[in-house]
């Protein structure tokens, strides 16, 4: 059922109001956000479309886009917003609640996106901190796509750009602890 | 002597060794001593924060604790998006007491946080509480003749409610830093347009489109290099610019320095330690542009953009 307007009938906009702290009801459709976008062009829902699909109560189509896993958080947006609304916070919403209720599109560069977010939050339990040839291989390797950027490696390598040893945080294991409690204060709170 | 706690960031020991070994270089220089934070940890980005929401604020807030008990007013970053994190958290703890206490009693055991300490880029920290008329006075080796375009990236500026930093469109504060050491800092229209950051290793076409129209508008301006104040727009901007080059049939041949390399240069540390080998795109070229002596010097208008804009900064 389309309910415009009538906020306590649309949950999914109450959803992402609440979780964002934004009130998407503002946006009057402009469409300076897409043409400020440096990646709109990827996006199947430019910003200024979510926005409405969200007025609309269109839950499982935005759940379902790419635009908020193709979104950089630039700020560009929101900062010529004439309504000043936050929308990288709209789209982190949504990217949430598409992770906590399960929604997982097929888009090919979506599930890459994701992925890499995973070996990167995995690196970050595992060190406490990052490193950067290790997550492009285990990138490549989990993609199943070994030899992108493979062409970089030697100069790189060779330069010092990047670096094959890593150091670790002495408390590593407060990391592995916080990981494991905020996973638990996240389950508590659904 | 002023003091500082600094938080490097995990690329300071990889990609950006360069930033953070001219950093540690010019600081000293301006009489600046720096205290890293004992056993500090990534901050989560870019990840954490697309992925998780207490994880996104306990990784920075760790680092911020930590922090804290160093008792230095306050806490200068390297990297642009370990600053944007930072920042974006510790607004969001101050502005919610309530999950600030909740995420600080459940989840992170060094201690209580307190929310007392000022968090800058280095690039601020240089800008504000240093100043370029201060930074003037150290050069020994001006870099006259030498067109840089300042490219400060996403972070450093925007949200402007979260940074309160310069001006989120068209900023000015590298640009004045770069005249103090004598270089001459050109119109550049894309100092805040995004590289594609974040999308490095998982989306690399999204990068190079990106950081392929940066590079076009800054070889433009008639600059010889790219001057950042960020290890992924350096990264993006040097490491990928081959790729950039091969897939466009453009030329740009355009080096990516960090502020503070042109800084070190331009204080009279040798060229050895700027670790000019570890760039992609080779810098000598650009360099040897110093001491060239332009034509009018003096008589550079700015544009009533760049007016603006500065006069905001102030």
């Amino acid at each position: 059922m389309i309910t415009l307007g009538l906020q306590d009938q649309n949950t999914f906009l109450e959803a992402v109001n609440k979780k964002s702290g934004a009130n998407v009801l503002e946006c009057y459709q402009c469409g300076k956000c897409v043409s400020t976008c440096p990646v709109s062009g990827y996006m199947d829902f430019p910003p200024r479309e979510i926005m409405q699909m969200i007025k609309l109560g269109l839950k499982e189509e935005t759940m379902m886009a790419n635009s908020m896993w193709f979104c950089l958080t630039c700020s560009a947006c929101s900062g010529r917003c004439p309504r000043e609304i936050d929308i990288p916070a709209v789209m982190e919403a949504i990217r949430h609640l598409a992770i906590e209720e399960n929604y997982r599109s097929d888009n090919k560069k979506v599930k890459e996106i994701r992925k890499f977010h995973d070996i990167f939050l995995d690196m970050v339990k595992r060190y406490g901190r990052n490193y950067e040839l290790r997550m492009m291989a285990e990138f490549n390797i989990r993609t199943r796509n070994l030899f992108k950027d493979m062409h970089l490696a030697p100069k790189a390598l060779l330069k010092g750009k990047i670096t094959i040893g890593h150091e670790s945080t002495k408390s590593a294991k407060a990391i592995q602890k916080m990981y494991k409690l905020a996973g638990k204060l996240e389950k508590g709170e659904k | 002597m002023n003091k500082l706690t600094y938080f490097p960031g995990c690329s300071a020991h990889g990609t950006s060794e360069e930033f953070d070994h001219t950093l540690k270089l010019v600081m000293k220089t301006l009489d600046v001593q720096m205290e890293e934070i004992p056993d500090w940890n990534c901050c989560g980005a870019t990840s954490a924060h697309v992925m998780t929401e207490n994880l996104a604020l306990a990784l920075p807030m760790r680092n911020l604790v930590l922090a804290e008990k160093l008792e230095n007013k306050t806490m200068g970053i390297a990297c642009a998006s370990c600053y944007s994190r930072m920042k974006v958290t510790k607004k969001h703890l101050d502005e919610h007491p309530d999950l600030a206490h909740k995420i600080n009693t459940t989840i992170i055991d060094e201690g209580e946080y307190k929310g007392d300490i000022d968090v800058k880029s280095m690039l601020q920290y240089c800008f504000e509480e240093i100043g370029p008329e201060v930074i003037k006075s150290k050069v020994t080796k001006p870099l006259t003749g030498l067109k840089v375009a300042c490219y400060y990236g996403c972070l450093l500026t925007r949200p402007k409610d979260v940074t309160h930093f310069d001006s989120p469109e068209y900023p000015m504060s590298m640009d004045i830093l770069m005249e103090a050491l004598g270089a001459k800092a050109m119109e550049f229209d894309f100092k805040t347009e995004c590289c594609g950051a974040s999308f490095s290793i998982s989306n690399t076409d999204v990068v190079e489109s990106l950081s392929g129209k940066i590079l076009e508008v800054a070889k433009e301006s008639g600059a010889h290099m790219i001057v950042v104040a960020c290890p992924l727009c350096q990264s993006n901007l040097d490491m990928r610019q081959p790729d950039i080059e091969r897939h466009t049939g453009q030329k740009f041949a355009l080096p990516v320095m960090y502020f503070t390399q042109l800084m070190a240069l331009a204080f009279g540390f040798p060229e050895k330690e700027l670790k000019l080998p570890k760039h992609i795109v080779p810098v000598q070229e650009a360099l040897s542009h110093i001491g060239e002596i332009e034509p009018t010097p003096e008589k550079v208008k700015k544009t009533k953009k760049a007016v603006e804009a500065e006069s905001e900064v102030e």
